[in-house]
Formats: structure tokens, C-alpha cells, sequence
């Protein structure tokens, strides 16, 4: 083979610490190598003229590029020396920045290591192969998983585009966490106006098909083909026949349920419609609470519904769908505040979340949109609201910022002020986070205009005086212990992953963080992009974000798929796994590991199995190579002799 | 015919070896052949034995110089298995040997249905070197065992060894003396000689070593491999082969160079590739000419699998082997 090998200074990056020179010079002498230079920056255009020049004049077969990562420039050397004419296979990068130049300050160790290095790339380069990519088919159909208005956005957007969306809500409707919000910071519109006419917008285009009460239960297949099995959890009411009239709520016996829309203020009842906005408007039955399934008698809702919808043989069903990309939009759930036993542990029926705030400040909520307090039902006069309830505290192991409370906390007073004129609202902080747009003149109308009081400590107790609650703090500022007394407390109870959100990501083979919160590719330059072609993330459940954080990144989710079926057929990636049939001692050994499900018996003319790579499922992981005992099965790009050829280049 | 115990100059088992031959006849007509061992060139030594026709029943025997590991047979070219669906083949195991089926069971490599195995509970096998390196024997006529010794008749006379110091080492850590599978037993079950977390005494030893130390150990030990490849064929669980990499060309992991290294590899990639599947068969170790404890890199391996997997190889035929499942959710590892 002709090798050649170019040295990059990177500017200064690499040549400030590594005679790139000396490096070019050295591996000049290797055998195979017939061409070696070193240059200022390889990746630019004179760079890879240069390049390409030299595969002509020296008639190279293969290149080293010894510079950056190759998850920075690969791509754009693959595609330097195919223009020239050669295999993009037939190409090795050696890093020796980020592994040499950038990590070391000895500038002969880094020659030595930089040498080394490309000694070892040219050395895997002798047993490059070329390889080929083949096409396959998009399925232009899109899976988004969650209805909160991430999920919606992405799924409107997509839909605008006129592709085909399934979406998948695992609650009776969609509108996630922001249907329950009374107002919106930082303009205090109504939050059901505002997201209503999209809710009914899904609900009427065509090209979505609306999954709720659904969840998804297994994916198989890559980018551009992914099957995807939906439950459809039973509701014991035909949707297809409910009017969403509500007959059957008012007449069900079951009156003692709480009531989750409503954050437990309140009961609801066993066969329910959680709120008057629901998308889809239709009823559904909690086995849990029911008397026909927990006495075995009743059957009200089924004798009074008008259309006979009520079913109580119905059973969970599986569809299946085929899509070609999946939007993750699965929100979040809240810190449950009563592991912190200084705040009552959660006894104190006036101690109450943000999120319960907001519903008994919502008019469609448990007490008609009138500020009264869950105990006795008197209006409260002194408000307390407390943040980092479960934020920025790593003694449960939440040190993160939520990111949203500080801003409806101050939204919350606002209202208070207007629900109640005369009340007084308190808020114990750690500091304010408000960095949107209008972010913080909205909180200084808060303190300025409406004059709540902001005191900076941290709440050390809560407990009860009488029927009013005693909210016992510091006031760093002022350097002194401080206690309030309330009628109600409010605590800002911070975000968490959504449950069952590291179940999801197993399933969707995408990764997460070690609080379930899932990974983007890139924080800064791939922020919808998960680490799994085909599936990208929107809205919380990549990491707490408000409403238009949420909304921008559904609809940015939402262009990266409408990006990746502008085409019809997507290129497969070669470097996957083959199995030599001579070698392979049909021990099926590769297929039990395979998390992919990319191995299958393959049943040769004489009967005998042998193992059998479908390469459009395989994602180059080689489990299935380290597992095979005879390695028989082998990554390409990476095969045993690849690797052991640049091991024995190290240590031979 | 003459007495069993005359021919085989061996009395204790007899026993045994009267009830194997009852058992055998009985099924025989419904089996393409039992493997089994009989007597070998002198009366220190049995052999492995196939026979399929009633006549040759009365070679099969039973006695603690029974100490090969028959079950590779059943996988190795070419394999001792039946010719036709539903049919058997009859195997007699130890309850080590048990164990050996019981992973090829779980690799899916044999079908329990296909076998026919008599079970023979074990009270240990003889290591005729050790015997040998105690009392130099030429022309061996008889052995037999009475009571706590082993005795040994040869060309000069009787010589007599306490039982325990003719053991295989193997043997005297095994927890797992009575087939784990069987369709018949030869005999009562026997009360085992340790408990499993008695079984790694040796790894502990060698693990409170220096890492020099236990480098130059193991130097020295390989040093004198000769790569025969002698522990690889007679492994029930290696079944690749003559595709073993130790061997083929492509890819090439192993040269012909000499040296250590190479020797080195060769046993790094034998225990790995016995990780969590062993069952501590020792036959690895009794094969060896060379006598290097080679056994013994595989119980640290399977050491380390009960400690952080909490996994037996060879127990339980439902079980996969850990190293042959992939689980995103094994965080702690
Ligand atoms: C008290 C409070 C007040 C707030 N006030 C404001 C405000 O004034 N202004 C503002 O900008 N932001 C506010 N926020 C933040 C706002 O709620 C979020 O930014 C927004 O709801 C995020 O939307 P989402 O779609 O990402 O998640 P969500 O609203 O949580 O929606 C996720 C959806 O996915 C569904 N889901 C979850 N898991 C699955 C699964 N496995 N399968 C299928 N479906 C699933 C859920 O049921 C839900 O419908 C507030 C938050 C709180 C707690
Ligand atoms: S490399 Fe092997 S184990 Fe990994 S996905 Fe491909 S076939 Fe499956
Ligand atoms: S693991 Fe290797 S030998 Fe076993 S079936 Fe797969 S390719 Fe064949
Ligand atoms: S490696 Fe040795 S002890 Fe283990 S199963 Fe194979 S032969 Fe038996
Ligand atoms: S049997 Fe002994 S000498 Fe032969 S290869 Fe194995 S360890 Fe080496």
C-alpha cells in the first residue's frame, strides 16, 4: 500500500509543543508510508488541496491525517480524499491535540507520543479495506412521545410540514404540566388560552394520530426504520363512541378520589374527564376506584351513558407503528417536599407545592379559581413561598437548579396580590435566577409594584401556631433569624425526571443522566440530537426549562426531522459487523448478546446454522465481536487485526 | 467369566460397577451407545469407553481412577450424539462431569432430552502422579482401597497412602460430588466433601502474594507450557476447535514465536474465554503434561464472577451465563 501521512501544526494548537516536522520526517521512514509533509491547518481548503494533490502525484492508496479528535475533522478528510478518488475508508487520523499536544508541555515526550501514534495509524491503515455504504428507505412518519406543549409543538410543526405524526401521551389527555398552570410568567396570560387552540389544533389535523392513555412499550430498528409497539392502556369507555358529555362523572358513586389533575386538592371520581379543556375529551375509568371492579357491583356509569360506551371488558391493546424518527417530549415530575421532615414531612395541610398553588389559583380549579386555604377553606392574608424546595441542595442529592421556580414564585405573588388585595406575600430565596427576556423586570414588579417581600436565607423550620403556620428562617442580608407567620405556605418544589423516564431511554437506547434526565449529543452544538440517529428531544425531560425553552426546542426537534426526511433514503453505516460463515462455530453466542437484536441464525444448504449480521440493524457496537469466542464475527473498521496490529505497532 | 474384582485387581467398587452394568442393560436397546470408562493399560489407569452392543457391557466399570471428564465428547468432532430425533445416547458422569453438561445445557449446545445419564455419586478421584510421585511404582498389579488408605500392589510388593493424599486437587475442593442431572444414580449420594466458599482457598493464598511474586510465579509455571494445547482439548467448554485463535491465521492473535508471551497470551485467552462458564472441571489441569496448575487462573476468574455477579457456572440449566446477556442496567459494574 501507498501510505501518505500529513502532520498538522493546527496553527500553534499542536506545533507549539510537538515538532510536527520531526513527526513527518519519522514516519516518512516506515515502511509503506511514501509521502509525509507536515502543514499549518490541514482542514483548510488549502489544506485538503493539498491533500488530494498528493494522492494524485504519489498515487497514494491510503492517508493519515495525524491532527484533532476525529469526532471534530473526519468527516471532513473522509469526504477530502473520496474527492480525490479513494475509499473514505482507506483513511486514519491520529490525535494529537486533544490526546498530545494539548495534555503535555514536554515537547520531545509529545514528539515521541505523536510518533507514536501515527506509527500506530499507519499500521491499521495496512489492513483498511474499502467499504460501502448502501441506501435504504425513510419511513416519513414521526413518533413524539409525550403531549405536554414540547411534545404538541413538535408534533404541529412536524405535522405543518405534512408528515405523519403519532403521538403517544401515557395520561387520558395532552397538555402535560402547562394544562395545569393558571397563568404564564412573564406575561400572566392565561395558560389554557394560550395552549388550548394548540391542544384542539392536534386534535384536528389530519396527518396526526393521537395515541392518549397510551404508552410505549418496545422499539426496535434504526434511523429512518424504527418499529415501534404502542400499549393502548384500557379506559373501559369506547372512545370512539364517548361524547365527552359527562353524564356518567356526575352519576358515578365513587366520590372519594383524588383528584391528580388537581394536585390531590380535592376528589374526583372513578370514571372521569381530568379537566373541561382535556384533548381528547373522553372519559375514562380508574379500575383502582371502581366499584364494579373493586365489589363487583355498581355499572351506574354503564346503565347511564347515552351512547352505551362503557366497557368494562376492555383489555390493553398493542398497535404497532412504523416511523422513521422519535421526538422524546416527556416532561417532568416534581420533588415530593415531604422527605424534608423540617417542613412537616408533608402533615401540614396548609404547607402546599407550587404546582397545588397554581391550581387553586386556576378558575377551572378545586376551589373555583377563589385563594382559599386546603384546611379550613379561609382566605389566607400572609403568604409565604419558599424556593429550592428540592433544588441546589445535594443533601438529597438534588443539586441542580430547576430553573423555572424563582420566576413563578414571583408570578404566584403577582397573583396573589390581585386575588387578594390586601394580603401580604413573603419569599425566602437563595438567590433570584431570572436571565429570560423580561425575566427580571417581571420580578422587580413583583418587589416594586405589588411589594412582596423578598427575604434571602433559607427556611430552617416550618411548623403550626394556632391555625396559622410559623415559617422560621435566616435573613443573610441582615445577618439575623427571621420568623413569619402565615396562613399558608407555598413551597417552590423543584424538578425531577419524569417517572419511569430511565425505562424510556433503555428502550430508546439513548442516555441520561444520573438523575434520569436525558443526554443531548452535544451541549452546546447538537442540543435536540440524542447519541441514537433518528431520535431527538424536546422540552423537560432534557433538563428543566420553561414554556418558551420548551417550545423552541419542540420545534427545533421538529426541523431536525423534517431535515432528515427531506431525503427519501438514508446511507447505512458500513462499519458494522460480518461473520465469517468458515469460521463461525454456530455457537450463537453473538445473538444472545446482541443489544440490538441485529444477529439471526442464517441456515446453509446442508442444514447447518451459522450466524447472519443484518447490517441495517447493527449499530457497531461489537459486543458481538468481543463475545465470539472464535471471532468469527468481526466490526469492520475495527477488526481484531486492525486493532491488534496497532497494539503490536505500540509494544511489538 | 472371571470375578470383576480379579480382573480389574480393584474390589471396593464392585459393587458400583455390578449395579452400572444392571442399569445399562436395561436401557441399552433404547440408546445409540453410552460413553463410559474402563480399565486402562495397568490397574492405575481407566479409559474412556463407547459401547452399543450388550455383549460389551461388562467392560464399563466404576472406580476413582474413572477421572476423565467424558461430557466433551458429546460436542467435539465429531460428536457422540444421537443419530435421530428421539433418540438417546447414555453417558456416565461424576458430579463435576454433571456440571460440565449442565452448561453446555445452557449454552444450548446439548439437549437434555437427548441424553441418558448415569449418575455416579463420588467420593473422589485418584491422581495417579501424585500416587506416583509418592511411591515409585513399576508394573502396577492391583489397587483397591480399604478404609482411610489406598493401596498399591506392584512388581515389588503392597505400598499403602492415606485416601486424602491420593486425591486429585480438584477433588478435594469439590462441593458438587453428586450429579446435579441425572436420569439414574449408581449409587447413594455422598456427603460433600467442602462448602463452596471453601473451594477458592488457594486463590486467597496466591492473592495475599506480591504482585512480583505472583508474577514470577506464573512466569515460571508458563515458562514451561509447551503449547500442546492439551488443557484447551480436553475442556468440555472449549468448543471451537480447530477454529480456536489460538491457532487460525485470520485474525492473527497468536505468532509461533517462543517465549513467554505468547504462552502467556494463549492462557489469558483460554480463562477469559472460560470467564463465568467454567465449572471447574480440573480436567484442564489433569491433562497438562507439563504440570502447570492451570486450573487455577480459572478459579480466580470464577472467583471474581460469584463475588460480583453472584453466578455458579454449571448449576442450573435456566440460567444464562452472565457474560452472554447484555443488560444496560447492570450499573454496577
Ligand atoms: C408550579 C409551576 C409553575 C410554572 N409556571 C410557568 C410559567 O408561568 N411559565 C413558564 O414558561 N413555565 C412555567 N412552568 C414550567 C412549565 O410547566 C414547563 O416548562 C413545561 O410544562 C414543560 O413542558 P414539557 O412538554 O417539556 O413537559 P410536560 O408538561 O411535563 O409534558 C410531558 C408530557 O409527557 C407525558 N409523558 C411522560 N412520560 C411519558 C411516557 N413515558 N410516555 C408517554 N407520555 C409521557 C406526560 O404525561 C405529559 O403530558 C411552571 C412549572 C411549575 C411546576
Ligand atoms: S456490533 Fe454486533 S452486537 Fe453490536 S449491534 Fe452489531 S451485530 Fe449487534
Ligand atoms: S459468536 Fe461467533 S462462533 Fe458463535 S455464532 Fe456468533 S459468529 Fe458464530
Ligand atoms: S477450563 Fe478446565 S476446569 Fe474449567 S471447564 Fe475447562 S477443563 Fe474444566
Ligand atoms: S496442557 Fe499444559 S503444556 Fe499443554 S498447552 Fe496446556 S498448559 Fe501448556
Amino acid at each position: 500500500m501507498r501510505i501518505g501521512v500529513f502532520v498538522c501544526q493546527c496553527g500553534t494548537n499542536i506545533a507549539s509543543t510537538v515538532d510536527t516536522d520531526a513527526v513527518a520526517q519519522k514516519t516518512l521512514m516506515l515502511p509503506d508510508v511514501v509521502y509525509s509533509t507536515s502543514y499549518m491547518y490541514t482542514c483548510s481548503e488549502p489544506g485538503q488541496k493539498e491533500i488530494q494533490q498528493a494522492i494524485a502525484e504519489h498515487g497514494l492508496q491510503g492517508v493519515v491525517v495525524a491532527a484533532c479528535s476525529p469526532r471534530m475533522h473526519e468527516p471532513t478528510f473522509r469526504r477530502a480524499v473520496e474527492k480525490a478518488g479513494l475509499n473514505r475508508y482507506m483513511f486514519e487520523m491520529a490525535n494529537i491535540r486533544e490526546h498530545v499536544s494539548w495534555i503535555g508541555t514536554d515537547r520531545e515526550a509529545n514528539t515521541r507520543k505523536a510518533c507514536d501514534l501515527v506509527e500506530m495509524a499507519v499500521a491499521k491503515l495496512r489492513y483498511n479495506q474499502p467499504l460501502f455504504s448502501s441506501k435504504v428507505p425513510i419511513h416519513k412518519k414521526v413518533l413524539v412521545i409525550g403531549g405536554g406543549v414540547a411534545g404538541i409543538q413538535a408534533a404541529l410543526d412536524c405535522a405543518e410540514g405534512g408528515l405523519d405524526v403519532v403521538l403517544v401521551e401515557k395520561k387520558t389527555t395532552i397538555g402535560g404540566r402547562m394544562a395545569q398552570l393558571d397563568k404564564t410568567f412573564p406575561t400572566v396570560d392565561c395558560s389554557s388560552c394560550i395552549l388550548g387552540p394548540k391542544m384542539v389544533d392536534v386534535s384536528q389535523k389530519e396527518n396526526i394520530t393521537l395515541l392518549a392513555s397510551s404508552e410505549v412499550e418496545n422499539i426496535s430498528g434504526y434511523v429512518g426504520n424504527f418499529k415501534v409497539d404502542v400499549r393502548k392502556k384500557a379506559t373501559y369507555v369506547d372512545w370512539s363512541a364517548c361524547t365527552g358529555c359527562g353524564a356518567c362523572i356526575e352519576k358515578c358513586p365513587s366520590r372519594k378520589v383524588p383528584d391528580s389533575f388537581n394536585e390531590e386538592l380535592g376528589n374526583a371520581r372513578a370514571i372521569n374527564i381530568p379537566f373541561p379543556q382535556a384533548i381528547p375529551k373522553k372519559a375514562a375509568i380508574r379500575r383502582e376506584y371502581c366499584l364494579h371492579f373493586t365489589k363487583g357491583k355498581c355499572g351506574v356509569c354503564k346503565k347511564i351513558c347515552p351512547v352505551d360506551a362503557v366497557d368494562y371488558e376492555m383489555q390493553d391493546e398493542i398497535l404497532t407503528e412504523d416511523v422513521g424518527a422519535i421526538i422524546v417530549a416527556t416532561g417532568y415530575d416534581l420533588f415530593d417536599h415531604s422527605v424534608y421532615g423540617e417542613y412537616g414531612g408533608g402533615r401540614y395541610p396548609d404547607v402546599i407545592s407550587g404546582l397545588q398553588y397554581e391550581r387553586i389559583l386556576s378558575a377551572s380549579g378545586p376551589y373555583g379559581g377563589h385563594i382559599k386555604r386546603p384546611s379550613d377553606g379561609k382566605e389566607p392574608r400572609d403568604i409565604v413561598f419558599v424556593a429550592c424546595v428540592g433544588s441546589r441542595d445535594a443533601s438529597v442529592d438534588r443539586p441542580y437548579c430547576s430553573g423555572i421556580c424563582c420566576m413563578y414564585i414571583a408570578k404566584q405573588a403577582i397573583l396573589t396580590k390581585d386575588h387578594v388585595p390586601g394580603s401580604n406575600s413573603y419569599v425566602f430565596y437563595m438567590d433570584i435566577r431570572s436571565p429570560g427576556k423580561n425575566y427580571d423586570e417581571f420580578v422587580r414588579r413583583a418587589q416594586e409594584e405589588y411589594g412582596v417581600q423578598y427575604i434571602r436565607g433559607r427556611v430552617g423550620k416550618i411548623y403550626p401556631r394556632g391555625d396559622r403556620m410559623v415559617v422560621q428562617g435566616a435573613d443573610t442580608l441582615l445577618g439575623m433569624q427571621v420568623e413569619v407567620e402565615a396562613d399558608l405556605v407555598v413551597l417552590a418544589t423543584g424538578v425531577e425526571s419524569a417517572s419511569g423516564s430511565r425505562e424510556l431511554a433503555e428502550k430508546l437506547r439513548i442516555s441520561y443522566d444520573q438523575y434520569g434526565f436525558y443526554m443531548e449529543s452535544h451541549p452546546k452544538l447538537r442540543p435536540v440530537e440524542t447519541n441514537t440517529a433518528g431520535v431527538y428531544l424536546a422540552g423537560v425531560c432534557q433538563g428543566p426549562k420553561d414554556i418558551p425553552a420548551s417550545v423552541a426546542q419542540g420545534s427545533a426537534a421538529a426541523a431536525k426531522v423534517q431535515a432528515l426526511f427531506s431525503r427519501d433514503t438514508i446511507e447505512t453505516n458500513p462499519q458494522v459487523a460480518l461473520v465469517n460463515e468458515r469460521s463461525c462455530i454456530s455457537c450463537g453466542k453473538c445473538i444472545q448478546v446482541c443489544p440490538y437484536g441485529a444477529i439471526q441464525w442464517k441456515e446453509l444448504r446442508g442444514g447447518e446454522r451459522k450466524a447472519e449480521v443484518l447490517p441495517s440493524v447493527c449499530q457497531g457496537c461489537g459486543l458481538c465481536n468481543a463475545t465470539c469466542p472464535c471471532k468469527a464475527i468481526q466490526l469492520l473498521h475495527a477488526t481484531d487485526n486492525q486493532i491488534l496490529a496497532e497494539v503490536n505497532e505500540l509494544f511489538g | 467369566m472371571s470375578l470383576l474384582s480379579e480382573r480389574l485387581g480393584w474390589i471396593v467398587f464392585e459393587a458400583e460397577t455390578k449395579r452400572l452394568h444392571e442399569l445399562v442393560k436395561a436401557v441399552l436397546p433404547e440408546l445409540d451407545g453410552i460413553v463410559g470408562w474402563e480399565q486402562g493399560f495397568d490397574a492405575l489407569h481407566a479409559t474412556p469407553v463407547f459401547v452399543n452392543r450388550e455383549e460389551d457391557v461388562h467392560r464399563l466399570m466404576w472406580s476413582p481412577l474413572c477421572v476423565h471428564n467424558l461430557s466433551g465428547y458429546l460436542v467435539k468432532t465429531p460428536p457422540f450424539l444421537p443419530r435421530d430425533e428421539g433418540r438417546k445416547v447414555g453417558i456416565c458422569v461424576k458430579g463435576c462431569d454433571s456440571r460440565s453438561l449442565v452448561a453446555l445445557e445452557q449454552e444450548k449446545f446439548l439437549g437434555r432430552d437427548r441424553l441418558h445419564i448415569f449418575g455416579i455419586p463420588c467420593e473422589g478421584t485418584v491422581d495417579w502422579r501424585r500416587v506416583m510421585k509418592k511411591i515409585p511404582l513399576r508394573g502396577v498389579s492391583s489397587v483397591r482401597r480399604e478404609g482411610p488408605e489406598l493401596k498399591v500392589e506392584d512388581s515389588r510388593g503392597v505400598h499403602s497412602l492415606p485416601w486424602e493424599e491420593s486425591l486429585a486437587r480438584r477433588c478435594l475442593r469439590c462441593a458438587h460430588p453428586n450429579p446435579l442431572v441425572h436420569d439414574v444414580l449408581v449409587r447413594d449420594p455422598v456427603e460433600p466433601r467442602i462448602k463452596k466458599d471453601e473451594a477458592y482457598g488457594l486463590v486467597e493464598e496466591m492473592d495475599q502474594k506480591s504482585l512480583e511474586e505472583r508474577l514470577a510465579f506464573w512466569s515460571a509455571e508458563l515458562d514451561r507450557c509447551i503449547r500442546c494445547y492439551a488443557c484447551r482439548n480436553a475442556c468440555p467448554l472449549c468448543v471451537c476447535q480447530d477454529r480456536c485463535i489460538v491457532e487460525t491465521r485470520d485474525p492473527k492473535w497468536l505468532t509461533q514465536k517462543m517465549g513467554i508471551s505468547e504462552k502467556f497470551m494463549f492462557h489469558m485467552i483460554h480463562s477469559l474465554h472460560l470467564a463465568g462458564r467454567c465449572t471447574e472441571c480440573g480436567e484442564c489441569e489433569r491433562v497438562c503434561p507439563m504440570e502447570i496448575p492451570v486450573t487455577l487462573m480459572k478459579e480466580k476468574l470464577n472467583q471474581i464472577t460469584r463475588e460480583i455477579l453472584g453466578y455458579e457456572a454449571g448449576i442450573d440449566s435456566q440460567l444464562v451465563p452472565p457474560l452472554l446477556t447484555f443488560n444496560p442496567g447492570e450499573h454496577e459494574l
